[in-house]
């Protein structure tokens, strides 16, 4: 099949499905992805109008998709279907490729539309190409949920959710000797160290007041001096026990078919005596819905380590990969839950949304170089 | 401009004010190489006096970047802050052929004096995250070096900040609320410190100099590369005659081990030896002493050391160096 049939073929398939079709402009207002981070702020084509006005190719569709519905039917629940040209600088790389994509906003049955959306964009990528993929699953809400349960204080939560969406094992994270405080405080630290907390802050906070600091670069005396006395409680591994960081390791660890690691993670929280019974049992329905849209479910391979980027991934998250083995693959199709991304658009609460893309120029015989 | 056969001049792109200019005249003059504005200062080409088929042509040192990347220019004196800021892929698109020894500024990242609690990256990172968490919106970093900027801060794993362009006064931004930090370039740190901004321990991006840089998608036909062969043969003469010094001495039992050692210990290689014991060696300036005394050590009664101005030799380790990048020269001109 040619490219265009592929796109043609896979975006048949997600309408026919009911995801009505939206194709956002291609020049789109720059600053609304600036949000996203400098990492694709670094990838846009980006232009200015005679006013100054900086406008971009569009990189992906999820943003505009988004601001599409807020801005057409927010307060009703919605799903959308998509396919056309992306553009972004990858050296090496083709700068503009096909993407095809679904999202749904808005559902309250959440395991009902992660399933749906999980089924639709694997068959709409076998349509094109009938090929076995490696189906990946995971799940950054119960990651989430699971670190929430061990009670730990909050810094080290932000540690280690950051540290591991960065890539790192947790033996990595906690050995890292970089945000300690530097030697030339450890002899204040030390001091201060057990001392009544408010106290201590007040002192630093009033040294700083004395050097006539209000606010510096947009942080409070406030704030650097709780972080300031923070990093000294980190120093001395306040809030954090070696019990702990076991038990992340071995919920990092869990790995197979879902509804063994599901059992084999109820059985880890009730030893540790946490309590991830909702958690999994939203687990375990959207399993169901799962093989009830019949995707066998043994096929699938969970990690319970595998949650995406924990700053924009809020719950279920999978790929499909070329190849069945796994070893080799790329990703053919891949999305999850991101129910923090409207609110961070403007919308006035949080809405449920999940979405998944299909990488259109993958699905072809062998992938065409350079189709721009 | 002076043309010879068919071919086009080599075009050597130098600063076109400032003390980078300065620099770089003296640089080449030192090398032999001087400078000839063809019609007074206004004039923006030139010439190297005694050597054919060069055109100079003065710019700024970031088109001269961009003229290198385009490979409009063959060789040019610039910055690598700009290089590795302006080319994205810069070790594909030109050659860094040697440091200049001028213009030596480093990229760095810098943040208020005020956050005691923050001295490395991995603070930066953590204090990012919590800043974003807290107020819904990334720490500000105020850059012209936006590209230097994107890559580091990847590398540190710093993901919650957004650049906010700036092209001058670049440390005044946060004093001014229009960013929380600055990345960029300073040569003693002391305008970092008026601005009450400080350097984080591991944030020095780039320790940049001025160097001589070869496009390697310029055209280099023969007779462009015989021409910069000759004026990076003049420019290794001078950098190795600016490094070393020569060490005359007499030392009738001088043998192969012992200039061995002399190599392993100093760094000083034999460059003549005659059978009376008569012996030159070329040794790096900061080495020269301790080769004086272990010299004496063995045996010699003076050891006479002298600057030269020129040291050519047979090897050519700066064209080497470019010639390496190069596609093999067609013999058909």
């Amino acid at each position: 099949m040619s490219l265009d049939d592929l796109s043609e073929a896979v975006a048949a398939h997600l309408i026919a499905a009911g995801y009505a079709r939206c194709e956002p402009p291609i020049l789109q207002p720059a600053s609304i992805f600036f949000d996203s981070g400098e990492d694709l702020r670094g990838q846009l084509y980006l232009t200015t109008d005679v006013s100054g006005a900086e406008y971009c190719l569009r990189p992906e569709y999820t943003i505009p998709v988004s601001r599409h519905y807020l801005a057409s039917a927010a307060e009703k629940s919605a799903s959308f279907s998509y396919c056309g040209p992306v553009f972004r600088f990858r050296p090496g790389q083709a700068s503009e490729f096909i993407q095809a994509g679904i999202e749904s906003f808005g559902r309250l049955d959440r395991e009902a539309a992660d399933a749906e959306i999980l089924t639709l964009s694997v068959e709409a990528a076998r349509t094109a190409r009938s090929l076995d993929f490696l189906v990946r699953i995971g799940d950054a809400g119960l990651f989430s949920r699971f670190l929430e349960a061990l009670d730990l204080a909050p810094q080290w939560r932000r540690r280690i959710a950051r540290g591991h969406s960065q890539g790192k094992t947790m033996k990595a994270i906690l050995n890292a000797p970089a945000a300690s405080p530097s030697a030339d405080y450890s002899g204040v630290l030390a001091l201060l160290e057990g001392a009544d907390k408010r106290g201590a802050r007040a002192l630093v906070e009033d040294l700083l007041s004395i050097a006539g600091i209000a606010s510096v670069g947009g942080r409070t005396p406030a704030e650097i001096a709780d972080r300031f006395l923070e990093q000294a409680a980190m120093k001395t591994g306040f809030g954090f026990s070696q019990e702990k960081a076991e038990l992340i390791e071995r919920f990092l660890e869990v790995e197979g078919d879902p509804d063994a690691a599901s059992a084999a993670l109820r059985k880890l929280a009730g030893e540790a005596g946490l309590d991830l019974s909702k958690a999994l049992d939203s687990f375990d329905l959207r399993t169901g819905f799962i093989a009830a849209l019949g995707l066998e479910v043994k096929d699938l391979s969970f990690a319970a380590g595998f949650t995406g980027n924990l700053d924009y991934y809020t719950g279920f998250v999978f790929e499909a990969l070329d190849d069945p083995k796994g070893a080799e693959g790329k990703p053919v199709a891949g999305g999850g839950r991101y129910d923090q991304l409207l609110q961070r658009l403007g919308a006035d609460r949080a809405i449920p949304a999940v979405g998944a893309a299909v990488f259109v120029d993958r699905l072809g015989a062998r992938p065409e170089q350079g189709t721009s | 401009m002076t043309e010879t056969g068919a071919e086009k001049p080599l075009v050597l792109a130098v600063p076109s004010k400032g003390r980078l200019q300065e620099n770089a005249a003296a640089f080449f003059a030192r090398a032999g190489l001087s400078i000839v504005q063809s019609g007074g200062s206004r004039d923006y080409r030139g010439e190297l006096a005694g050597i054919g088929n060069v055109e100079v042509a003065f710019l700024s040192a970031s088109d001269i970047v961009a003229q290198l990347a385009a490979g409009a220019v063959h060789l040019g004196v610039t910055g690598e802050d700009l290089v590795r800021e302006k080319i994205p892929d810069a070790d594909a698109k030109v050659e860094l052929l040697t440091p200049l020894g001028f213009g030596g500024a480093n990229v760095v990242v810098a943040a208020p004096r005020a956050w005691i609690d923050v001295k490395t990256m991995a603070d930066l990172e953590d204090v990012a995250a919590a800043f974003r968490a807290r107020r819904g919106e990334r720490m500000r970093v105020a850059t012209k070096y936006v590209n230097l900027t994107r890559r580091f801060f990847a590398e540190r794993h710093v993901a919650d900040y957004r650049i906010v362009e700036s092209s001058g006064a670049t440390e005044g931004a946060p004093a001014a609320g229009q960013a929380e930090l600055i990345v960029d370039i300073t040569t003693t740190g002391a305008t970092l410190l008026a601005n009450a901004l400080k350097i984080l321990d591991d944030g020095v991006i780039l320790r940049s100099q001025a160097n001589l840089v070869a496009s390697l998608g310029a055209d280099w036909g023969p007779a462009t590369r015989e021409t910069a062969r000759i004026i990076l043969s003049r420019i290794a003469a001078e950098e190795e005659a600016r490094a070393t010094r020569e060490v005359a001495t007499a030392l009738p039992h001088w043998n192969e081990d012992l200039g061995a050692k002399a190599k392993a210990a100093f760094s000083a290689r034999l460059r003549f030896f005659a059978s009376d014991g008569l012996l030159t060696l070329n040794c790096p300036t900061d080495q020269i002493a301790p080769l004086a005394d272990w010299l004496i050590m063995q045996g010699a009664a003076h050891v006479c050391v002298a600057a030269q101005d020129y040291v050519f030799s047979a090897r050519n380790p700066l064209y080497e160096k470019l010639i390496d990048r190069l596609p093999p020269a067609s013999s058909v001109i």
